[in-house]
C-alpha cells in the first residue's frame, strides 16, 4: 500500500519547441503541491503531462501507485480544473456533474446516496437546472469540483483556476478550495504564478523555471529560504542585496553590505562562499523613529524615507540607509510614524529574517 | 441594398397572372424538375456533411505542413466560373472521364444525364460552405472543454459526440443550409455536366429558350416560392424560432 498520490521520476517531455527537463516530484496522499513559476516556465505542460495529454520521452509517472506513463487521460483518474473551470456551456449544472458518470459507465462511480451527499456538501442542489453562464465564480468552482469528484479521482490538478479573478474573490475562493481539499483528503497539484495562492494552499511548493524544477520544499522552506535569486524574487523577496561574508561565529554570520554597513544573519549553512546575496522580505522590516532599546533584534539601520506607495492595506516604504531597503507597514503605522519622504527612521531586521544565498560572480 | 435585392424579386412576382402560374404548375416536367432540384440538393448536403465535417474538424485542430494549401483548395470552387467547373468535371466524371468511365464499366453507375451527375456538380460548388462554417464552429469550441471531458473518462470519440459536436452544431447547421441553398440555385456546372434530368434552374432556362419570358418567369416564381418556403421552415426548425432574436453566447 503506497502512501504516495503522485510520483514523477526523471520525466522529460518535448512539447513543440518546449522541453520539460528531468522533472522528479512526489506528493503524499492528502497533500497539496503548488507549482510556482512565471508564464512560459512549463507549468501547464507539466500538469498536462500528469493528466496524460503529453507522454514523456523518458521517465515514469505513477498516480496512487499505478504506473500511468503510457495511459490515456480517460484512464488516469485525475480531476482537471482549468482556468475559469471550463464547464460545458451547452449542459446544465446537472449535465456537467453527470458527464463523468455517463462516460465511465459504472466503473468507480459514486452511488446515489454518495451523489446526494456530495451535492449537499457543495451546496449545489438548487443549481442543478442552471446553465454555467449564469453562475458566480464560487458556484462554478463548486460545480467543477463536483463534476470531477463523481469520477472518484486519485488526484486533482489545478491549472491557474483563479487567475482571471480580482484579488478579493481570489482569496475567498482559494480559502474555500483549501477547506474542500482538507475535507476530501484528495491530493492536489496546483500550478500558479501567484504566491498568494501558494501561501494559502500549499503543503509543498515546487518552483519551476524554463522547464526545470529549481527548488522544492515546504511552503515555509521555499518562501523563507529560496535557493537562488530567481526563486527569491519569485516568492516575493524584494530586498536582495550583494554582500561579503566577514565572519561566521556562534551560529551568526556577519555580512558587509556596503563600507561600514553590516548585517547579521542566522547561520543556516546556506552561504559557504565569500560573496552572498542577502534576502530580506519587506514585511520583515520594522520601522521606528528611534533606535529601539532592550530588543533582541540585531540589525538596525538608521536612514531616511525616500518614497512611499500605498498598496491596498499596506504601504510600501523605500528607505535609504547606505543601501536601499523596502519595508511594508500598515496604513495605520504609516500615519502614526509620519513616514513622509525625508523623514529620518530606523529600520530593524531580525537575524532570523535574513536569508543568505551563496553566490559566485 | 435591401431594395436592390428585393425589387427584382417583387417585380417578378408582380408580373405573374394566376392562370399562367396554375397552367405551368400543372406541367409534369416542371414539377419533376423542382422536385429533382430539392432532392439533389438534399443528397448534396448529406454527402457534403459526411465528407466536409471531418475535414473541417481536422483543419480546426491540426497544424501540418501544407495546411494553407489545403485551405486554399477548399475555397477554390468559390472562385472558379461554374461553367468551367462543369467542363472540368466532364473530364473526370464524363463518359470518357478518368473516374466516370471506369466506374461506369465496373458498376453501371453513370454521372452524365443522371441524378449522380447533378449531385457531383452541386457538391463541387457548394461543399466549401459546409467545410468553412463547420470549421468556424469547431474552432470556437474550446479545446480545454475537450480536455476536461477526457479526464472525466470520455474517450476521443465520446468527447467529439458529447462536447465538440454539440458546441459546433449551430455553425455546422448553418453551413449545411448554405450548402443546400447554393446547390438548389446551381445552374452553370449542372447544365454542362448533366443537362438531363433537368433541375429547376435548367428547366427554367429551357422554357425561356423554347417559350420565352412568360412561361419561364412563371416557373421561376413557382420555384422561388417553394425554395423560400422551405428555407423559412428550415431556419425555424434549426434555430427554434429564434431567428430574429439575438442568441446568447
Amino acid at each position: 500500500m503506497s502512501l504516495s498520490a503522485l510520483e514523477l521520476e526523471n520525466v522529460w517531455v518535448r512539447a513543440g519547441s518546449f522541453v520539460l527537463r528531468d522533472v522528479s516530484l512526489s506528493l503524499d496522499k492528502g497533500q497539496v503541491l503548488v507549482i510556482l513559476g512565471p508564464s512560459g516556465a512549463g507549468k501547464s505542460v507539466l500538469l498536462e503531462t500528469i493528466a496524460g495529454f503529453y507522454w514523456p520521452d523518458q521517465g515514469r509517472i505513477r498516480v496512487a501507485g499505478r504506473d500511468v506513463t503510457r495511459a490515456t487521460p480517460e484512464k488516469r483518474r485525475v480531476g482537471f480544473m482549468f482556468q475559469d473551470y471550463a464547464l460545458f456551456p451547452h449542459l446544465t449544472v446537472g449535465g456537467n456533474i453527470n458527464f463523468g458518470l455517463k462516460a465511465r459507465k459504472g466503473s468507480g462511480q459514486a452511488g446515489r446516496a454518495e451523489m446526494e451527499d456530495l451535492l449537499g456538501r457543495l451546496d449545489l442542489k438548487l443549481l442543478m437546472e442552471r446553465k454555467p453562464a449564469t453562475l458566480s465564480g464560487g458556484e462554478k468552482q463548486r460545480v467543477a469540483l463536483a463534476r470531477a469528484l463523481v469520477t472518484a479521482p486519485d488526484i486533482f490538478l489545478f491549472d491557474e483556476p483563479l487567475s482571471a479573478l480580482d484579488t478579493r474573490a481570489r482569496e475567498d475562493l482559494c480559502s474555500e478550495l483549501k477547506a474542500f481539499l482538507r475535507e476530501s483528503g484528495i491530493a492536489a497539484v496546483y500550478v500558479t504564478h501567484n504566491q498568494g495562492d501558494a501561501l494559502i494552499l500549499a503543503d509543498r511548493v515546487a518552483v519551476i523555471r524554463t522547464g526545470q524544477i529549481v527548488q522544492t520544499g515546504t511552503a515555509a522552506g521555499v518562501f523563507g529560504a529560496p535557493a537562488d535569486e530567481f526563486v527569491a524574487r519569485f516568492v516575493g523577496v524584494e530586498n536582495i542585496l550583494e554582500g561579503r561574508v566577514l565572519s561566521t561565529a556562534e551560529g551568526i554570520v556577519a555580512v558587509e553590505l556596503s563600507p561600514g554597513k553590516g548585517i547579521e544573519a542566522i547561520d543556516r549553512g546556506s552561504a559557504r562562499s565569500d560573496t552572498v546575496l542577502v534576502c530580506i522580505r519587506p514585511e520583515d522590516v520594522a520601522l521606528g523613529l528611534t533606535l529601539p532599546s532592550g530588543s533582541s533584534v540585531r540589525n538596525h539601520f538608521p536612514g531616511r524615507v525616500k518614497a512611499a506607495q500605498t498598496m491596498g492595506p499596506l504601504v510600501k516604504v523605500t528607505i535609504e540607509c547606505g543601501f536601499p531597503l523596502l519595508a511594508y507597514v500598515t496604513r495605520l503605522s504609516f500615519l502614526d510614524l509620519g513616514l513622509e519622504p525625508g523623514r529620518e527612521v530606523v529600520a530593524s531586521v531580525k537575524a532570523t529574517a535574513v536569508h543568505l544565498i551563496g553566490f559566485r560572480r | 441594398m435591401l431594395v436592390f435585392v428585393l425589387l427584382p424579386l417583387l417585380r417578378l412576382y408582380g408580373s405573374q397572372s394566376l392562370t399562367t402560374l396554375t397552367r405551368i404548375a400543372a406541367v409534369a416536367d416542371v414539377r419533376a424538375a423542382i422536385w429533382l432540384s430539392l432532392k439533389a440538393a438534399l443528397l448534396t448536403s448529406i454527402i457534403s456533411g459526411v465528407m466536409g465535417i471531418p475535414l473541417a474538424f481536422l483543419l480546426s485542430r491540426l497544424s501540418f505542413p501544407g495546411k494553407a494549401v489545403v485551405e486554399a483548395v477548399v475555397d477554390l470552387p468559390l472562385t472558379i466560373p461554374h461553367t468551367v467547373v462543369g467542363i472540368a468535371l466532364l473530364f473526370v466524371f464524363g463518359r470518357t472521364g478518368i473516374i466516370g468511365a471506369p466506374v461506369n464499366t465496373l458498376t453501371g453507375l453513370q454521372f452524365w444525364g443522371s441524378l449522380g451527375g447533378v449531385v457531383i456538380a452541386m457538391l463541387f460548388v457548394s461543399a466549401p460552405y459546409t467545410v468553412n462554417a463547420a470549421r468556424v464552429g469547431f474552432e470556437a469550441a474550446d479545446v480545454r472543454l475537450e480536455k476536461v471531458a477526457r479526464t472525466l473518462g470520455a474517450g476521443p470519440w465520446a468527447v467529439f459526440c458529447r462536447v465538440t459536436l454539440p458546441l459546433a452544431w449551430r455553425s455546422i447547421l448553418t453551413g449545411l443550409m448554405l450548402t443546400y441553398a447554393r446547390s438548389v440555385s446551381e445552374f452553370g456546372a449542372v447544365i454542362v455536366l448533366s443537362y438531363y434530368p433537368m433541375t429547376a434552374p435548367v428547366k427554367i432556362y429551357d422554357l425561356f429558350l423554347q417559350f420565352g419570358l412568360g412561361d419561364s418567369s412563371a416557373m421561376a416564381v413557382l420555384f422561388l416560392t417553394v425554395v423560400l418556403a422551405l428555407f423559412i421552415l428550415l431556419r425555424y426548425l434549426a434555430y427554434g424560432g429564434a431567428t430574429f432574436r439575438r442568441s446568447r453566447p
